[in-house]
């Protein structure tokens, strides 16, 4: 409506300095208000699917059972489906103490990644259409968060997806109580905008996403730690060292998820492989050391716990304990002198 | 009666204060997390991230105009803390990459700005007259 003014035909009529002024004004404010006006479009504008290149034009993940919801079960229902895909039995009952807020009426997304790290799945956050076709392509269910209503009056509610279709322009859930719904993707994109395009995945820790990115999946292994889920954990490093096989990070994940499990052969190789990639950070001698120690070379641990305080670096108090607590130790019995 | 709690009391306290003292000196000696290792890493390569931007040539113009030179703007950054570097290089994400002239002297402006709000809160300058340091 504003646009006529600023026709050729309506400048010619824009002799008099007042229009002329009004106009400017009204430019000015178009101007202003173009990149808000833009953007509202293309929130509205772009409501079929991406088609990212390398994707197929559908996909169906098997194997993904459905559990109908109770009411406002949907977080635990959609959990259940993920792990028992993942090769986890378990009921949907089973995981509402440790996903369901009752004071929330709802279950909140730190709950479904805490729960799936619990049962000794990776959980990994991805965020977008292109990377959602990309999973269910590569026959990894998604569980997506979306809301059903209004920003203003939310209903929130988590689904999981298993399939799409290009040429129908669909996106097949397993939703509430419906198991392969069939939904127009301009629908689900509206719905799942309102959550900024949040989806979890929760796999096997030995199988990387498809569009996994070396960091967020080591924060992701590293998650495993923290519920004592060194098995799994260890794996999932391992898994990132097949892809990054000089993935620092990764090489110190593997040596502290080996020491939990008491393999400790593995763990001092996997912080020597750490030394080697940074030789001049103190970290993987400290634990180095701690390794050695614990394997009875206490001559080999004494260097490395010196070797780190000697790099320094904002953990240098921590370096400096370590070497004197295995300072402070008593030098091992002198077993082999005596059998001498 | 208060003569007779009073003995076991003190002895119990004295326990448990000697507990306590135990507990805080042998923290330290331990293996260091994942999670540890996963943040310092993240830590360099935001200060990286950070230090490269004012190296930029349009960067140390306005720095210039600050009237700080680029050295003592590396120096600044080394000694802030995560949670100030993260903040630093949330506002860097929000600058246009590489865009015409006058957006990334608007960005470098604004950025500039912060670091030198962060540094002057701290007690490290003091360019702003309405900032009181911490200490």
């Amino acid at each position: 409506m504003f646009f006529p003014l600023l026709s050729p035909n309506a400048k010619r009529r824009e002799q008099s300095r007042f229009l002329q002024a009004g106009n400017r004004m009204i430019a000015g404010l178009l101007f202003l208000t173009l990149p808000l006006v833009l953007s509202g479009c293309a929130a509205l504008s772009t409501r079929s699917l991406p088609q990212p290149p390398n994707v197929p034009g559908k996909a169906l993940v098997a194997g993904v059972p459905f559990f109908a919801q109770d009411e406002l079960q949907c977080g635990p229902a959609s959990l259940a489906m993920a792990l028992n895909w993942s090769g986890v039995v378990v009921q949907p009952s089973e995981l509402t103490p440790e996903v369901f807020t009752p004071g929330l009426k709802g279950s909140l997304q730190s709950g479904l990644i805490g729960s799936a790290r619990r049962h000794g799945r990776v959980a990994y956050p991805i965020a977008g259409s292109e990377a959602l076709l990309a999973e269910v392509a590569a026959g990894n269910p998604v569980i997506v968060l979306v809301n059903l209503a209004f920003s203003w009056y939310p209903k929130w509610h988590y689904g999981v997806v298993i399939g799409f279709d290009q040429g129908r322009d669909e996106v097949i859930l397993h939703s509430g109580l419906i198991a392969n719904e069939h939904l127009g993707s301009e629908v689900f994109l509206n719905i799942w905008q309102r959550s900024e395009y949040w989806g979890l995945l929760v796999l096997p820790p030995e199988r990387l996403p498809a569009t996994v990115e070396e960091e967020p999946w080591l924060e992701a292994v590293a998650g495993l730690e923290r519920t004592g889920q060194w098995q799994g954990a260890a794996a999932g490093y391992g898994a990132a060292l097949k892809r990054w096989p000089k993935s620092f990070a990764a090489w110190m994940g593997l040596g502290n998820s080996r020491y939990s499990l008491d393999n400790l052969a593995g763990s001092a190789e996997a912080f020597r492989r750490a030394t080697r990639l940074q030789p001049k950070n103190g970290i993987p001698f400290n634990n180095l050391a701690q390794v050695l120690n614990k394997q009875g070379k206490r001559k080999e641990a004494l260097a490395a716990a010196q070797r780190a305080v000697d790099l320094g670096g904002p953990l240098v108090d921590n370096f400096r304990h370590t070497l004197e607590e295995i300072k402070a130790q008593p030098a091992p019995t002198n077993k082999p002198r005596r059998k001498k | 009666m208060l003569q007779k709690i009073i003995k076991p009391m003190s002895f119990f306290l004295v326990f448990s204060f000697l507990l306590l003292d135990v507990s805080v000196h042998t923290a330290k000696a331990r293996m260091i997390d994942t999670d540890t290792v996963i943040a310092a890493q993240q830590k360099e390569a935001i200060q990286a991230r950070v230090t490269a931007f004012l190296g930029r040539e349009d960067a140390r113009k306005v720095m210039e105009q600050h009237g700080v030179d680029a050295v003592e703007a590396q120096k600044r950054v080394a000694s802030l803390s995560d949670a100030e570097l993260a903040k630093i290089s949330q506002a860097m994400e929000q600058l246009p990459a590489g865009g015409d002239g006058l957006g990334t002297v608007v960005g470098a402006a604004v950025l500039i700005f912060l670091v030198l709000l962060i540094t002057d809160i701290l007690g490290f300058t003091h360019v702003f007259s309405f900032v009181k340091p911490q200490r």
